[in-house]
């Protein structure tokens, strides 16, 4: 399945009596009921790995457009009505700054990599703590409670995948939490954090801006909120969006269907 | 105002539009007594002799002849920012005064900009943006495939402090770095971003999928990349300018976006800035321009004047100065 469809439902299920393998694209799993597709004898995949660094990219990517005001100053440039580029005109340094991840997995790591060469302190929240050497790699500074990473941060950086757990893990709470000058970047699962909390803090100036490669619903309809909100940029779900990465998902789930087919022990089997 | 105690430093004016910003005026004050050009102009007799220094914002107020015969007490020209293509460095020395620019100050922040300007090109993010965020209709994903950036090779024309901070960040990409410079670093700075040395700037233009232009505008570097550099690239490359617009031919770069030649490109300068509102670049869906922002946050221009004051003081005190700059 590509984009989580098709939709996996009893019904589905019932109707293809030789269906062996469910071959997922991406890494999250949120979508598919695991205990339904078990219960009829039927494996699951999907390609964890290969879509990490290409999220990581993206996660830096929303993080440095979003701080120096590149969509706006894209318009500016572009703008029929520019004479000239003022001089007041300042985005904010992310170079030495302090970003949070929330989430250190595969891909909060890989960000919390990038980060480090970008001289920025690096705080991060976690279920479990990496060990010594996996921290001072990266020099990344455990936070055990959440509120601790909120409210030391200019960048608060989402990765963490959508379960029970998580989900509205980031809500007015936690953005009440966040600096006034803090930016939220998400690139985990939209439902990770209370959008109508979110469009009211942006509103209210609880924090400054958020970056958002994930919404619920996706895409969101064409009159929310966070639509017209000057201080948010949102891109359509492109995380793992580059050929070369679509391709080796694509080698990937080939790889988990002939393996599943042949009756052979499944790459990247999710159980 | 006590006048006579503090000396004068001439600015071209403070806030509007190419002005001093708001925020640096209180610091500045306590080291100096500000003249801007119109009070100048509206006192000359008084406020001639009084100018000891200038510091440069936005490269005004323009330096030539006529203004440094006007200023009998001049020591010393601070320029914010780096680049000093807009200075007559011959001409400012005949006079005995010095320059200086402010490049600690400017590294990081230009370095970000780059890698900025790298991802938003890659991934297509201004594209993304305006497909998500638009009131259109539905939009299919597989449309805004980018390039992937961990694992490509970019080439760093230009590895000064702000190329070798570039170098730094895109090491974190695992990208493979290559470099042309007039002088090769030395080993231990190349190992340590494992940057490969280009002698000729072909072998770079032949290999690189991101190629980032970050010298100094010079005569010998005024459109370095031409009709045959960009030839040279691979037709998936995305170029890269944060230097200053004439380092690029940039008719010839119309000319390779339009058919193909390269497949992006993505300008925080131009020639002029801004770009005439009809002009073709502004038209074309492969590139992104950004309204020069080079270093402007509130954290590296307020460094900047902090770094001129310092330039400023040094001179006038007789010291050496930290970032003099002397005409070649």
């Amino acid at each position: 399945m590509w984009y989580h469809r098709p939709v996996i439902n009893e019904e589905l299920l019932q109707s293809l009596p030789n269906l062996k393998i469910v071959a997922s694209s991406g890494v999250g799993i949120d979508h598919l009921d695991l205990k339904l597709i078990s219960s009829y004898g039927v494996k699951v995949s999907n390609t964890p790995f290969v879509v990490s660094t290409d999220t990581a990219d993206l996660g830096m990517a929303l993080m440095l457009a979003s701080s120096r005001r590149l969509v706006e100053g894209y318009q500016i440039a572009v703008s029929p009505d520019t004479e000239y580029f003022p001089a007041d005109w300042l985005g904010a340094e992310v170079s030495g700054a302090t970003l949070g991840i929330v989430g250190m997995g595969t891909i909060g790591y890989k960000v919390a990599e990038r980060a480090k060469a970008f001289e920025m302190k690096i705080l991060y929240h976690n279920r479990n703590r990496r060990n010594k050497e996996e921290e001072s790699a990266v020099g990344a500074i455990y936070c055990k409670k959440i509120d601790d990473l909120l409210q030391q941060s200019d960048f608060v950086l989402l990765s963490v995948n959508l379960t029970p757990q998580t989900h509205k893990l980031i809500g007015k709470r936690e953005l009440e939490l966040m600096k006034p000058t803090a930016t939220l970047i998400n690139t985990s699962r939209g439902l990770v954090v209370d959008q109508d909390a979110l469009v009211e803090a942006l509103q209210n100036k609880v924090i400054k801006a958020a970056a958002l490669d994930v919404t619920y619903p996706e895409p969101l309809p064409r009159d929310h909120p966070l639509l017209k909100l000057k201080n948010v940029i949102i891109t359509p779900h492109i995380g793992s969006a580059t050929k070369k990465t679509r391709r080796l998902m694509m080698e990937n789930m080939m790889e988990s269907i002939q393996a599943g087919l042949a009756g052979l022990p499944i790459p990247n089997e999710v159980l | 105002m006590r006048e006579g105690e503090l000396p004068g430093l001439l600015v071209n004016e403070i806030g509007g539009k190419h002005g001093i910003l708001h925020g640096h005026v209180a610091f500045l004050k306590k080291h100096f007594y500000l003249i801007t050009m119109k009070e100048f102009l509206e006192d000359r007799k008084r406020m001639s002799k009084k100018v000891q220094a200038i510091y440069l914002w936005w490269h005004k107020p323009v330096i030539d002849q006529e203004l440094l015969q006007s200023l009998p007490n001049l020591k010393v020209i601070a320029n914010s920012g780096v680049g000093m293509d807009h200075l007559d460095l011959k001409l400012v020395a005949s006079f005995g005064v010095k320059m200086a620019n402010a490049p600690r100050a400017v590294s990081s922040s230009a370095a970000d900009t780059g890698m900025a300007l790298l991802l938003a090109s890659a991934r297509r993010l201004v594209e993304g943006y305006h497909i998500a965020m638009s009131s259109g209709m539905e939009y299919c994903e597989a449309d805004i495939l980018g390039v992937k950036v961990t694992g490509a090779t970019l080439g760093i024309i230009g590895m000064g402090s702000i190329g070798y901070k570039i170098a730094l960040r895109a090491k974190a990409f695992e990208m493979n770095i290559l470099y042309h410079n007039r002088t090769r670093r030395k080993e231990q700075e190349e190992q340590a971003v494992g940057a490969t040395y280009c002698e000729t700037i072909d072998s770079l233009l032949q290999r690189a999928d991101f190629v980032m232009v970050v010298v100094s505008l010079t005569p010998q570097t005024h459109k370095l990349i031409g009709k045959r550099e960009m030839e040279l690239m691979k037709p998936t490359a995305t170029l890269i300018n944060i230097s200053r617009g004439a380092v690029v031919d940039q008719e010839a770069l119309v000319t390779a976006l339009q058919t193909g030649v390269i497949r992006a490109a993505a300008l925080d300068v131009t020639y002029p800035e801004p770009l005439p509102r009809d002009h073709t670049l502004l038209k074309l869906k492969n590139v992104i321009i950004m309204p020069h922002l080079g270093i402007k946050t509130d954290k590296a221009t307020y460094m900047i004047t902090e770094e001129a004051v310092e330039n400023i003081l040094a001179a006038l005190n007789g010291l050496p100065i930290p970032s003099e700059v002397l005409p070649s």
